[in-house]
């Protein structure tokens, strides 16, 4: 009578955790998977991953900050993808592509048989919605931007069923990479608030799981406020490994919202989350300290892409009532200034002191880790307190008895630094370059400010006169970057709102950046924008400072952990991972 | 009396400790803002009294440390040769209480010893330099404070006690409107649109300016209480009898009575705002670099790695509960004169 | 009756205020939501121009102001820009975590602070009684985030307890036993601090007005009719020494949202500190004002408590 009681409550068990965990749809013939060469692995297990603030929306059209998109580029999936590990571009939903001869139309060819993590199909009218949205200029997206080439919107066709054509207005080098990251909506779950005019209300937090569908290897189980947000399988995701099982392997994936890097660290160690990336140089070491005896592994992957850098006041402040900085512009206007003050920067101190050890001192705006557009000709000068005093003298500044440095007309060299408050980093930074300058004779303070206002200080009221900033990281392409160097850019920051070209060298550097920008060919585009390095370089209008190591760390017995330099470092392959049983076996480091 | 003597021990403590931040140029061996770069959070100087023949000096002695080889932020000893800590040393200039120059510290190494008592930070620089500097500021930021919100406490509380009626009930208001405020965010809010062009000190001290400001409630309040009794009192009922002004019953009759109140209020608020300043630049908002503070020497210790790596950046911490302390035992004093005095 | 509606009055002014002054202060504070916007080099300035009016930015104050008041009136109390949606929710949560924390600690600080206070104040002069005041001078001497810091230092170095944040991260599966258990022990470092920095000045004030009272006629006549200790201090001593203790209480109350945002920081216990301090640093305007707002009704509930129970149990209040 009961006997039978206990596997029978087993059995039930089971199977309710096979419910609970959603299993992946077994493979059916003409669904076109795509095969992915990873190291086959096991069903099973939750991955557990920290996040610094909670996402504040699951809508890929209206998300802007990165928790958000961190939670729903897993959750999503795009036409063209880029391959983190190897930085270029790869089939996704679009199982291959043409380009015509002149590079503006693209012609993309859907896979077929897929179908959304609700089970409803995926074809060509789902791309069409969803650029629809992307396009729509009374929605604001963000991502519109990006879709608008030569001043006007890309336009798309459907060709048929599993055909979608593109077309700039013109061409565009890398046009390929515009599709990454689009995530290709349900028409049949968002057409409706579409039409209703209440599409930015749609898949906000509160949103129940059921209405919330995409192509991404996880699906939304649960959101608790506050706290965490779990995503489990998508049971019908579109990849599968060699042996044809369907990825993702992982039971589930869980986003814990911890506030800051150091409870990261706290919760890292403690074992409550499996991988911990965009680590500080200090916490590396702390975590390597007894890395072996927790069952860790660190990875140190070498310089970012981003690029940390000193940007002197250069706008037009004569209508604003700042006569202050008008004066003082005369000394960040002259070249001779700028290269002294980089000169005198130590920069190995800064990496010694503020990374730790683990970041590349720059020069330029390209990191040593972006291989295929680094201008490796760029000299690498050393610091030299004489040589800048040398140049500061050749352009008529003098030093008074006590030290201090006196401009040409004799007022006193004195201005201050604004950094945000909340980055250490770069608030480091400061205080190193403070010291440094001092020993110019320049009396530099330094501001933190709150991370807003500063902000606003440099890209609307221009009321300060120097500024530590941090740009890049977001694609090793220089054409993400474009706004920065353009003069009519909206992140050119030295120098904002430029009717026209101020100097000749920005002029010069429109032409090379707008050049490399339609030239299809990589070798033609690479030697442009190596031009535009050296001038960047050469004319300092940001003083380049240096850039962090991507660090981080994962548990041992996750597997196939393939950190890339690329965001997102450590989930890109996120459908690949799986965990190693306890006892080691099958285990392949 | 038991109670004056409890008051002169604690005011001697304190009168002590403020000379030594006083005179922190004399006291302090190093410039608070030197950056020491092959230092970096290094551990307090081990002073050793007995040499490796194993005798016993009177005068403590150092060895050089030198960065350990492969690790960061790790140092080692060299035992080559010892040097001995001097006294009355020639060293980095400073100005006497912020008036003339002079190169006289109390004690000192010579190169390439160095003697950090309490250890070094991110860039190297001595911290007990930094401490003694660092407390001008916070005691100051504290008195300048008190001073602020003592002053207008004293005039809104005289007011709304000695008139009474409708001005008390909406002073009253007003005073719980202030304590209902977050004033972090108004911190916040005010040092963002804060002139660039003040100096980073001058930023400072307008801050210590609006702490005094919000802090004027409690004060008030106090005072009120007090005037509100002395006003009911016989005396002064008669004063007004004879033609006394406002001023002149306020200034003769009321005031006196409010001095207990106000030491004690000092006694009490001194220690809270320095305090606050020390909360304030642990968001970061207090004194910029390289100027110290004990506010932003502790910011440090929000940072995970630190408080677990390297104890010795809790030092300031020890200070600020030792100056707390002083104030607080004057503070305790004051109040029991008070009580015995006027029962 | 009189007085309540007239208090009543009063504190709905002061919420209107409170609120007001809010609003003035954040618009003189530079920097809007949507510049981090700005510094992404693939958005347009003409997009984040249009978000800013969306969501009325560029509007003047009072029309903002009145759309806010209606929108509480509606029961949203506000929109919040960086969650996209009503600040009530967000409110609520935050709220009852922040409640947990500070209610457990006034709970646990008074429940200590009477007896014990009350038990110094009878034996004045004696070793317990300088060890106590040494003692409560030594605790108001170190301020909250010293205490803070410090208890967290042993925490991670002793690894006897979770270091920050309110639950585990398997907290759902658990039983409710296990519940409780991890939640306590979360509770333990914030509840501590909380505690320890409110006791001294509790202690000090119950000891206070106890000794002020012990020294009454009316009690040296209830002792020579040979009352018991115990009884005489708590029946006899403690109501008569209430009432300034009671006006303490009151103002117990009235910090129960605000007094522990340094402490949820440190600890990261996701209360209303951390949000009211993420949204201040992001200018999320509308949620600023409704944690302003849900500690100005504390505040004003705690002194009109404290009023309340002083008519109620002190007699001598009554007369007046």
């Amino acid at each position: 009578m009961h006997r039978w009681v206990g596997p029978a409550a087993i059995l039930f068990a089971c199977s309710l955790a096979c419910v609970a965990s959603s299993p992946p749809q077994s493979l059916h013939g003409g669904e076109e998977l795509q095969i992915s060469d990873n190291e086959p692995g096991r069903y099973g297990g939750t991955l557990t991953v920290a996040q610094r603030s909670e996402p504040k929306t699951l809508n890929p059209v209206t998300a802007a900050d990165a928790p958000s998109r961190e939670v729903i580029g897993r959750l999503t999936a795009d036409l063209i993808h880029i391959n983190r590990a190897s930085q270029q571009t790869e089939p996704a939903l679009a199982k291959s592509w043409t380009v015509s001869k002149d590079g503006r139309v693209f012609t993309l060819k859907l896979r077929r048989g897929l179908h959304f993590s609700d089970g409803q199909p995926f074809d060509a009218d789902d791309v069409l919605f969803s650029f629809q949205v992307y396009l729509d200029e009374k929605i604001h997206s963000p991502q519109r931007d990006l879709l608008v080439v030569g001043g006007k919107p890309m336009e798309v066709q459907k060709i048929d069923q599993y055909t979608v054509r593109f077309t700039l207005a013109q061409t565009y080098a890398a046009a390929e990479r515009l599709f990454d990251s689009l995530a290709i909506m349900p028409r049949h779950l968002l057409e409706q608030s579409y039409k209703d005019g209440k599409f930015a209300q749609a898949w906000t937090l509160t949103t129940p799981p059921s209405e919330i569908a995409g192509m991404g290897p996880f699906r939304l189980k649960e959101y608790v406020v506050g706290e965490k947000i779990v995503l489990e399988r998508n049971p019908y995701y579109w990849k599968a490994d060699r042996n044809k099982n369907r990825l993702p392997y992982l039971d589930e994936l869980i986003f814990l919202f911890v506030g800051n890097e150091d409870a990261q660290v706290i919760r890292f160690q403690a074992g409550d989350t499996d991988l911990i990336s965009r680590l500080s140089a200090e916490n590396y070491m702390l975590l390597s300290k007894d890395a072996a005896n927790r069952g860790i592994q660190l990875f140190d992957l070498g310089p970012s892409l981003e690029y940390n850098f000193l940007v002197f006041n250069l706008n037009d402040v004569q209508a604003r009532n700042l006569d202050k900085i008008a004066a003082e512009q005369t000394w960040f206007g002259d070249l001779k200034f700028r290269q002294a003050v980089s000169s005198a920067i130590d920069r190995d101190g800064i990496v010694k002191l503020v990374y730790a050890g683990r970041g590349t001192p720059l020069w330029g705006n390209a990191s040593p880790s972006n291989k295929f557009w680094v201008d490796q000709a760029l000299l690498h000068p050393a610091r030299s307190i004489g040589h800048a005093k040398e140049l500061l003298k050749s352009a008529g500044f003098s030093w008074r008895n006590d030290g201090q440095l006196l401009d040409p007309r004799g007022q006193p060299v004195e201005f201050s630094i604004i950094t945000s408050s909340s980055n250490t980093q770069r608030s480091k930074m400061a205080t190193i370059i403070q010291d440094d300058l001092s020993k110019l004779g320049m009396n530099v303070h330094v501001v933190p400010l709150e991370f807003r206002a500063m902000l606003d200080r440099i890209l609307q009221t221009f009321d300060y006169e120097a500024a530590i900033m941090g740009l890049g990281g977001g694609d090793a392409d220089p054409n993400p970057e474009i706004n920065v160097w353009l003069s009519n850019g909206g992140t050119h920051l030295w120098h904002l709102d430029e009717a026209k070209p101020a100097t000749d060298w920005e002029a010069q550097l429109d032409q090379l950046m707008q050049k490399q920008m339609v030239a299809l060919n990589y070798k033609d585009r690479k030697h442009l924008y190596d031009q535009a390095q050296e001038i960047i370089a050469n004319e300092v209008p940001f003083v380049f400072l240096a850039t962090p190591n991507i660090l981080g760390g994962a548990k041992r017995s996750l597997a196939n952990f393939k950190p890339a330099i690329l965001e997102p470092t450590a989930l890109w392959n996120v459908e690949e991972l799986y965990f190693l049983p306890a006892n080691g076996a099958g285990a392949k480091q | 009396m038991q109670g004056s003597r409890k008051i002169i021990a604690s005011l001697v403590f304190l009168f002590f400790l403020h000379v030594a931040i006083l005179f922190a140029g004399f006291v302090a061996p190093c410039d608070p803002a030197t950056q020491n770069r092959e230092f970096p959070f290094a551990p307090p100087t081990h002073l050793h009294f007995v040499d490796a023949r194993g005798r016993l000096h009177f005068r403590p002695f150092v060895y050089p440390i030198v960065p350990q080889p492969g690790a960061l932020y790790q140092y080692e000893e060299t035992r080559e040769r010892a040097y001995a800590v001097r006294l009355f040393v020639r060293g980095p200039e400073y100005k006497v209480a912020g008036l003339f120059p002079s190169h006289l510290h109390l004690f000192g190494m010579d190169a390439p010893a160095r003697i950090f008592l309490a250890g070094t930070d991110n860039y190297g620089r001595d911290q007990f330099s930094r401490i003694l500097f660092g407390g001008q500021m916070s005691l100051a930021a504290g008195l300048l404070a008190t001073g602020i919100s003592l002053v207008l406490g004293l005039i809104v509380g005289c007011i709304a006690g000695f008139y009474g009626k409708w001005i008390d009930e909406s002073v009253m208001r007003l005073v719980e409107l202030f304590m209902v405020l977050p004033w972090l965010y108004l911190l916040l809010a005010v040092r963002s649109f804060l002139p660039l062009h003040l100096t980073p000190a001058q930023a400072f001290f307008l801050l210590i300016g609006v702490i005094g400001t919000i802090g004027w409630a409690r004060p008030a309040r106090l005072i009120r209480g007090v005037v509100l009794s002395a006003r009911s009192r016989k005396y002064v009922m008669a004063s007004r009898g004879f033609g006394a002004s406002d001023f002149y019953i306020v200034r003769r009759h009321v005031l006196p009575h409010t001095y207990g109140v106000l030491l004690t209020q000092a006694a009490l608020l001194v220690p809270q705002y320095i305090v606050a300043e020390v909360t304030m630049s642990f968001f970061g908002l207090g004194l910029s670099e390289p100027r110290p503070s004990w506010g932003n020497l502790l910011a440090v210790l929000q940072q995970y790695n630190v408080v677990v790596s390297y104890w010795w950046m809790f030092a300031p911490a020890l200070a600020l509960v030792l100056v707390n302390i002083g104030y607080l035992g004057v503070a305790n004093a004051f109040h029991e004169q008070l009580q015995s005095g006027s029962m | 009756m009189k007085y309540l509606q007239r208090r009543l009055a009063h504190s709905i002014v002061l919420l209107i205020s409170a609120s007001v002054f809010c609003f003035l202060l954040s618009d003189l504070a530079p920097g809007s939501f949507f510049d981090e916007m700005k510094l992404n080099p693939q958005i347009s300035p003409g997009t984040v121009a249009a978000l800013r009016s969306e969501y009325g930015l560029d509007q003047a104050l009072p029309v903002r102001y009145g759309l806010w008041v209606k929108s509480v009136l509606r029961g949203e109390w506000g929109y919040s820009f960086a969650y996209n949606f009503p600040v009530r929710s967000l409110l609520i949560i935050r709220a009852r975590n922040t409640l947990l924390l500070t209610s457990l600690a006034m709970l646990l600080a008074w429940l200590t602070a009477l007896p014990l206070g009350v038990w110094i104040a009878s034996r004045p002069g004696r070793w317990d009684d300088r060890l106590s005041m040494a003692g409560t001078s030594l605790l108001l001497a170190v301020p909250e985030l010293v205490l803070a810091l410090g208890l967290l230092y042993v925490v991670i170095r002793t690894r006897a307890l979770p270091a920050g944040g309110m639950v585990s991260v398997r907290f759902e599966g658990l039983s409710l036993w296990a519940k409780i258990c991890d939640l306590s022990a979360h509770l333990v470092v914030p509840l501590t601090v909380l505690v320890l920095a409110s006791l001294p000045i509790l202690v000090r004030h119950v000891r206070a007005s106890m000794t002020e009272v012990l020294q009454a006629p009316f009690i040296q006549a209830a002792c020579g009719h040979g009352i018991g200790q115990a009884r005489l201090l708590f029946r006899y001593a403690l109501p008569a020494a209430a009432n300034p203790l009671i006006s303490l209480l009151g103002l117990s109350v009235a910090g129960l949202m605000s007094g522990s945002l340094l402490v949820e920081v440190i600890t990261g216990w996701p209360g209303l500190g951390p949000l009211l301090l993420e949204a201040s640093m992001s200018r999320d305007l509308y949620v600023v004002v409704g944690v302003v707002m849900a500690s100005t009704v504390f505040m004003i509930l705690g002194s009109l408590l404290a009023d309340v129970m002083l008519v109620i149990f002190d007699p001598r209040v009554r007369a007046d």
